[in-house]
């Protein structure tokens, strides 16, 4: 008896000393292995770069930053589970990333359950951010509406009139249509829409779509065809003339370097797209810094944009909690809301009813440069949404 | 559908076909012979794609150097894999060759994580490829025109070795009674040892020639295999004229499929495989189990 009390007043003291110290935990999820970790992988760089940065300031609050990273393997179901263990067994105090948008949907899902904060710093689907939102989910990326109005307004501004229309079938693509088709009467009025085809997510064989977009005879194709599917698409296209005489407007960041730099020279013609974060351009003065401290962390002048991301998140999540004075989810949460933070690419500021910052990207012309084996977007204009 | 369009997609549905046939005859090949089940294959031709990159793109060998590097590399991991441990299994029940190759899938994975990281990686097509031909009514890329000269002829040389050779005599009596092979003299474990290399460089050489046409990415080892399980399954397990036959209907479905009906995309191959197993459930050029 009186031994188990001692334990107990023990456990208490402990617990009390334990309190005072023990670090912030910053869950996290990219996919980090199989086709996502393209992306997730260096978005975790990122994050890392932040979590160095606070705590060689001395953390938030005085208190050090513990991130505790896991794989959400690009895979829904996973990535509820991973997130779940997150919260009850690690303990974590706020929940960022997410790659794809149906990864997202499952991480707001549980969020709202749990009643945990997450900043949702890549998924893009529109539906996050309006028929699903609720008081713990907030995004830091840009969304299939904002994308797909610029996309219309590079459609009008390029005079396109027949336009063939790519996505792909899932979440992102049929939000970005969605998107797409509610902006293009306003930025296009005179585009028609002549072909609308949708390649799986994940497809590496494009042959059956390539020649009806040769035969539809249209001046411009928009697209939300990215990475992998854009590079395999321009493999099989390329050598039939496909980029001679068609207008490539696209969102899917395949204006990064990190696609351009890949594609080198065969990095097709005629496109025009976007990217979060370019390594050589920038529209803050905050961003040079930025990136030469990413390329130390990753021996290489020619970052990659992913990291931007992940490295703004992690920006948001030790604003909110400065401000709020804690890590109870509900004061972070309400902290969040309005908040405005300087980054890389300039100051953001959260919507307080839509929980959508006003990220933006940049976008521009891929251009060969005479002294470069690889393309570079210019000029990169950076458009924000108002 | 005009003339220009069906002709296009049939010769795109081939070139589909030629590639994807390369790569499941050696699934189909292993299968044949060892009765083992790899799921490993995907990765195999995988690393194939990856080491082509490399020794093509990173080192700047021609692009032909790298398809041969791709082949004798996988040879070489199947044959110190087979040697050192799949051998191990071959007594064993399904259910542990199984998990081996699936293990196997992991660790590879890991490996190609350590070796190349996670980038995305393309590679160019071979000089003299790149282009198209342009034939007055329908304009044909060369590479897929290639593809669809090499996989016929990989079949007949697989066919000559496997059905016109002394050693493919060996092979096809291991297939039948391997005690009794043994008892006649037969170094019956290097048989099998070469059969899961040769098997395993068709991978290789199969992720080689897809380099040029698709992005290389992690994760594009999952889909791959069970499109060759698809394809050999069709064709009747361990029948090599089989899985020919079971790769042109692969790639025709695929292709004219998508193009008809591209909301049935994901569901086709299957669709395809659904209906040889209700009418033929031992494959198109398969015999029923007698035992």
């Amino acid at each position: 008896m009186k031994y188990s009390v001692m334990l107990a007043a023990v456990g208490i003291l402990g617990a009390g000393t334990a309190v005072a110290q023990q670090p912030i935990k910053i869950g996290v999820l990219y996919p980090l292995t199989g086709g996502g970790a393209v992306y997730g992988v260096p978005a975790l760089a990122g994050h890392q770069l932040a979590i160095e940065e606070l705590n060689a300031k001395g953390g938030i609050m005085g208190r050090k930053v513990e991130s505790i990273e896991r794989d959400d393997k690009l895979n829904p179901a996973s990535a509820s589970s991973t997130m779940k263990e997150l919260i009850t067994k690690d303990k974590v105090d706020i929940v960022l990333g997410g790659l794809s948008s149906a990864v997202g949907l499952a991480m707001s899902e549980v969020s709202k359950q749990e009643k945990v904060v997450y900043i949702a710093t890549i998924p893009k689907t529109i539906q996050m951010t309006t028929d699903k939102l609720h008081k713990y989910v907030f995004r830091t990326a840009s969304n299939t509406d904002f994308e797909g109005d610029t996309m219309a307004m590079l459609a009008g501004k390029n005079k396109l009139s027949k336009i063939c229309h790519l996505e792909l079938d899932y979440a992102y693509g049929n939000d970005l249509e969605v998107g797409i088709l509610k902006a293009l009467p306003k930025h296009a009025p005179n585009a028609k829409i002549v072909l609308t085809l949708k390649p799986k997510l994940g497809a590496t064989d494009f042959n059956p779509f390539i020649p009806q977009v040769m035969a539809a005879g249209c001046d411009g194709v928009l697209s939300g065809l990215w990475g992998p599917h854009f590079v395999s698409w321009v493999k099989q296209a390329a050598p039939l003339g496909f980029f001679n005489k068609i207008k490539w407007i696209s969102g899917g960041e395949i204006g990064s370097h990190e696609i351009a730099g890949e594609l080198k020279g065969e990095y097709p013609d005629n496109v025009i797209s976007n990217a979060y974060e370019l390594w050589y351009a920038g529209n803050d003065p905050s961003h040079k810094e930025f990136q030469a401290r990413l390329a130390k962390k990753l021996n290489t002048q020619e970052t990659p944009q992913w990291a931007a991301l992940g490295y703004i998140g992690v920006m948001y999540a030790a604003a909110a909690m400065e401000k709020a004075k804690s890590t109870d989810p509900d004061k972070v949460s309400a902290a969040l809301e309005g908040l405005t933070i300087g980054t890389p690419v300039g100051k953001l500021t959260i919507d307080a009813k839509t929980h959508q910052a006003n990220i933006g990207q940049f976008w521009g012309p891929m251009v060969k440069k005479p002294d470069r084996a690889y393309r570079m977007m210019e000029p990169a204009e950076y458009i924000q949404p108002k | 559908m005009t003339l220009t369009m069906f002709t296009l997609n049939a010769f795109y549905g081939l070139a589909l076909a030629m590639n994807m046939f390369i790569i499941a005859s050696g699934l189909n090949l292993i299968f044949g012979v060892l009765r083992v089940i790899n799921f490993a294959h995907g990765m195999f031709y995988m690393f194939g794609a990856y080491i082509t990159f490399t020794v093509a793109k990173s080192w700047g060998a021609p692009f032909f150097v790298g398809v041969l590097a791709a082949a004798a590399a996988l040879g070489l991991i199947a044959f110190a894999i087979e040697r050192l441990l799949l051998r191990h299994l071959y007594d064993r029940e399904h259910l542990m060759q199984l998990l081996f190759t699936f293990a196997l899938v992991l660790l590879m994975s890991d490996a190609a994580k350590m070796i190349w990281g996670t980038d995305q990686y393309s590679v160019g097509y071979p000089p003299g490829l790149g282009g198209a031909i342009n034939l007055g009514f329908v304009v044909l890329p060369q590479y897929q025109l290639f593809l669809c000269a090499i996989g016929p002829l990989i079949a007949v040389a697989m066919w000559l070795l496997v059905d016109r050779t002394r050693w493919g005599r060996v092979v096809r009596a291991a297939t039948q009674d391997r005690e009794m092979l043994a008892a006649l003299g037969v170094n019956v474990p290097m048989v099998y040892a070469a059969v899961f290399t040769i098997g395993s460089a068709l991978a290789g050489v199969g992720g080689a020639l897809a380099a040029p046409r698709i992005a290389l990415v992690p994760g594009m080892d999952a889909t791959i295999i069970n499109e060759c399980f698809i394809i050999v399954i069709i064709g009747g397990l361990g029948n090599l004229w089989g899985s020919f036959l079971g790769a042109l209907a692969f790639g025709f479905v695929v292709q004219f499929g998508t193009v008809l009906a591209p909301n049935w995309q994901d569901v086709l191959p299957y669709l395809l495989m659904l209906v040889v197993l209700l009418i033929r459930p031992w494959g198109l050029l398969g015999r029923p189990e007698t035992n």
